[in-house]
């Protein structure tokens, strides 16, 4: 089927669907190739929508580096919304390719970034529809080879039977390796599905699930992984590019026709964390820090927006004001971006980094609103986290936003916290009416709006690699009855209070934790229907209690059990580079409130410099 | 032409575009946003609008609506310098894809909103096509009132409107070789009385009974804006 057959023998069923132009492709920018000029074939999958996956600065960058190979032809696929779903099970319409409009059974690789944990049956769906076999085992030699990567597969055990293939840290050398050593296999007539996957599991950073036995102690906690054979790795290290400046980057971005999500350049400033917050596993498995220079990314920056037409810059990373190099990059920027009429965006500011300069910088805090992460109501509890921020840093914050002409901010946080207790809620409302009151300690003349403080509220989930990987999640009750008592605790009509849904937070705590053992029920709930769990819309938390129920699991094994210290973890087959013994180091110094400096005032031994990499404060 | 003077900081660019194909899906809003990347691209002498957040002005001649096709969208855009209009037009085509490409640019003093009538060409691949069913839907259009529903805005009840005297003249024909009927209609194109040609699709399915089958695969339809027309029926420039 080619692009051709989707718009004219189903034009009927396009007309007939929401937003059909995340269907069409045809995108200014996008790579086109002739099938009989290349050797491998590569979809590249975004288990949600087209306006979400359209966002991903992972597949743009992936795009480019596997196109930028004569032999690869690198396309992408994004899930249906619902509706379009629907049709396509109805009329037999396989799920297809953007740019050629192929069906995916004509692909040697397919390939899913994984961003958060309810995207799995979205992905799962996919493959479905796709016509493939869900479990890995049950696919033949015609089927073509799947692929998971990005931040989930650092415990990729719940899906990862129904991979062949797992990318566990940056991809951009991974993939290209993994498609040379196939075209090489094809080319001197030595492939075979199993023979690729065996010499796969040689390449650093690859991971092959079906080349482990895996079994369980009578308490049903894990044995150890053992390899099947002795060539198999018994760990896997992730991989990671060592120079951000030589590094690819796409010069080039795919126009999308429709408004997505990020619609503008993201410039990826460094990778990695100095921080440490012990709930944050971005921040663990992203290491080590390395950085670009205000020079590579002024270039790439001036090229993109030569190249896109863009009228934004986004400058992405996971705390921007860490930058070394901040004052220089935004100088540099700034001395083309306001004549061209390009406006600057720095997302994920530390409020103790937030100065006048920057407010008068950056244009999208002169026009948007602002936002700031205390993550939790009182010292001692922002201590255990590791957050390292003050009451003092957040009100100075505020007082330059509010002086600035802001009337309103955004504060988030988070509930279920270890050691979080009753005061620790009730301190989340009083730092917010604290922020109300440093409003109306500016004179009258200065404050012609009433102000607006939003808290917004999302519920603990212990996640793999973190200081906190062994910590129980609050249950679902202990949950509501928190955000109960927080909202109680609000009496200010000017603050506001978002929550998230204490019922997703369990549902994503086990797709986090889990091991193999959970994959039937996921597996269950997809030929149920599920997809597009990470909308609210198809989120349907009965459906996943009955799933968990009929495959004889009991989900809280995965969050309020907690894990034992000294038990197998199902992530333990995975090297991120940092160390156990870090994470155990961590763990002990949050129990006794110690906070722990950031990687720019001395080194805490993390392990993860032993995977190399320039930067400026690893030995 | 207009000197550029402190008076007049600006001239008026009008591109003559067409927007077939799959883009006939991108909604008249996502086209704006495109065409602000394209002209930016194209690096054209953009005049910016004044004020806190500067934005180059384009003005678009009738917004075509999803599901539709044309060989004649017409947008505005303000310069500061005038470029020679055949230079502008090859830096925006470089910087289209083959589905939208200027087809004529040039400078202009008249309104955009001069635009009257526009002319359509709907295809209608439907079960049971004939020169007899053709016939029927010559009759209908022919007809003295053809009263349709309007889309309900949420939460109002559905009205009727009268289509009729919205559409200058129509004719039908049956078209053996791609067995479809075919309609040829010029539609009022002012901003109050604009006519979708939408609408005559529904009247049709309505009243003749045409795309009926509820299986979407069986049948199926297209339209193509093909010119614009001034109120004495010259052609809109």
């Amino acid at each position: 089927m080619s692009n051709e057959t989707l718009l004219e023998k189903y034009s009927s069923v396009l007309k007939s669907v929401e937003k059909p132009g995340r269907y069409i492709g045809g995108e200014y920018n996008r790579v086109m190739k002739n099938v009989d000029e290349v050797k491998c074939r590569f979809a590249f999958c975004f288990p949600d929508t087209y306006e979400i996956g359209m966002s991903n600065l992972g597949v743009r960058i992936l795009y480019d580096v596997l196109n930028s190979d004569k032999d690869i032809w690198c396309e992408r696929a994004y899930a249906p919304w619902m509706d379009m779903k629907a049709k396509m099970e109805e009329y037999g319409i396989p799920l297809t390719a953007v740019e050629s409009g192929d069906a995916l059974d004509k692909f040697d690789f397919v390939a899913f970034s994984l961003q958060y944990e309810l995207c799995y049956t979205t992905a799962l769906a996919m493959i479905k529809l796709a016509g493939f076999p869900l479990w890995a085992k049950d696919r033949g030699e015609d089927c073509p080879i799947l692929i998971a990567g990005g931040p989930c597969v650092y415990n990729a055990e719940p899906i990862a039977e129904f991979f062949d293939i797992i990318n566990i840290g940056e991809g951009e050398e991974v993939l290209l390796e993994i498609c040379h050593l196939y075209n090489e296999m094809k080319d001197n007539g030595s492939y075979s599905r199993e023979a690729f996957l065996r010499a796969a599991s040689h390449i650093e950073g690859v991971y092959i699930p079906s080349l482990y036995e895996v079994s369980y102690n009578e308490d049903g906690t894990l044995k150890p992984y053992r390899p099947i054979y002795d060539d198999v790795p018994s760990v896997i290290r992730k991989r990671i590019i060592k120079d951000m400046d030589n590094a690819p980057y796409p010069t080039k971005l795919i126009m999308p026709y429709v408004e997505t999500v990020h619609d503008r350049i993201t410039l990826e400033v460094y990778r990695g964390c100095i921080r440490g917050c012990r709930f944050c596993q971005a921040g663990m498995v992203y290491r080590p820090i390395r950085e670009k220079s205000p020079d590579t990314l002024c270039n790439a920056a001036k090229c993109l927006y030569e190249n896109t037409g863009y009228d934004e810059i986004s400058l992405i990373s996971l705390s921007i004001s860490d930058y070394s190099e901040i004052r220089e990059l935004t100088d540099k920027l700034l001395s083309w971006t306001d004549q061209a009429h390009v406006s600057l965006s720095l997302p994920s500011l530390r409020i103790d980094s937030f100065s006048e300069e920057l407010m008068e910088k950056i244009s999208s805090v002169r026009t948007g609103g602002l936002t700031f992460a205390p993550e939790a109501g009182t010292q001692r509890l922002r201590d255990v986290i590791n957050k390292n921020v003050t009451e003092d840093d957040l009100m100075n914050a505020v007082n330059i936003a509010f002086r600035g002409g802001k009337s309103s901010v955004k504060l988030y946080f988070m509930n279920g916290l270890p050691t979080e207790r009753d005061e620790d809620i009730v301190g989340i409302a009083d730092l917010a009416g604290k922020v109300v009151g440093q409003y109306y300690k500016m004179p009258k003349s200065e404050r012609p709006r009433g102000v607006s403080v939003t808290i917004s509220v999302a519920c603990f989930i212990p996640k793999p690699f973190t200081p906190f990987q062994w910590e129980k999640q609050a249950t679902f009750e202990e949950l509501v009855e928190k955000q109960a008592l927080l909202k109680s605790s609000i009496t200010d009509r000017r603050i506001r209070y978002n929550y998230h849904d204490a019922e997703s937070s369990v549902i994503e705590a086990v797709l986090a934790r889990g091991d193999r053992r959970i994959a039937p029920a996921i597996a269950l709930a997809v030929e149920e229907g599920a997809m597009l769990d990470a909308w609210d819309e198809y989120f349907d938390f009965e459906r996943w209690m009955s799933v968990f129920e009929r495959c004889g699991i009991d989900y809280t094994y995965y969050t309020s059990r907690g894990f034992g210290i000294d038990e197998v973890l199902p992530w333990d087959i995975i090297d991120c580079g940092v160390t156990k013994e870090y994470l155990k180091r961590e763990r002990s110094r949050a129990y006794l409130g110690v906070t722990t400096p950031s990687c720019k005032e001395h080194c805490n031994g993390c392990g993860a410099n032993k995977l190399g990499g320039k930067n400026k404060w690893c030995n | 032409m207009v000197q550029l003077t402190q008076n007049h900081p600006y001239i008026t660019l009008r591109v003559k575009f067409k927007k077939v194909g799959s883009l006939q899906y991108i909604s008249h809003l996502d086209l704006v946003r495109t065409m602000h990347k394209i002209v930016t691209r194209a690096k054209l002498p953009l005049w910016y609008t004044e004020g806190f957040n500067p934005k180059p002005k384009m003005i678009f001649a009738a917004p075509l609506s999803i599901g539709t096709e044309s060989m004649c969208e017409y947008v505005d855009i303000r310069l500061i310098d005038d470029i020679d209009p055949a230079v502008a037009m090859a830096r925006l085509n470089e910087n289209m894809t083959d589905e939208m490409q200027a087809l004529d640019a040039y400078y202009t003093e008249t309104k955009p909103t001069e635009l009257r009538w526009l002319s359509y060409r709907v295809t209608l691949n439907t079960l049971g096509a004939s020169a007899a069913l053709a016939k029927e839907c010559g009759a209908l259009l022919d007809s003295e009132s053809i009263l349709v529903e309007k889309k309900a805005k949420k939460g109002e009840e559905p009205k009727s409107f009268d289509i009729k005297p919205l559409i200058r003249s129509a004719s039908v024909s049956y078209s053996d070789e791609c067995a479809a009927i075919l309609i040829d209609a010029v539609l009022s194109a002012d901003a109050s009385t604009f006519l979708n040609p939408e609408y005559v699709v529904k009247a049709l399915r309505k009243y003749v009974g045409v795309l009926s089958s509820p299986d979407l695969t069986a049948e199926s339809w297209s339209i193509m804006r093909l010119e614009a027309f001034r109120e004495d029926m010259t052609e809109f420039r």
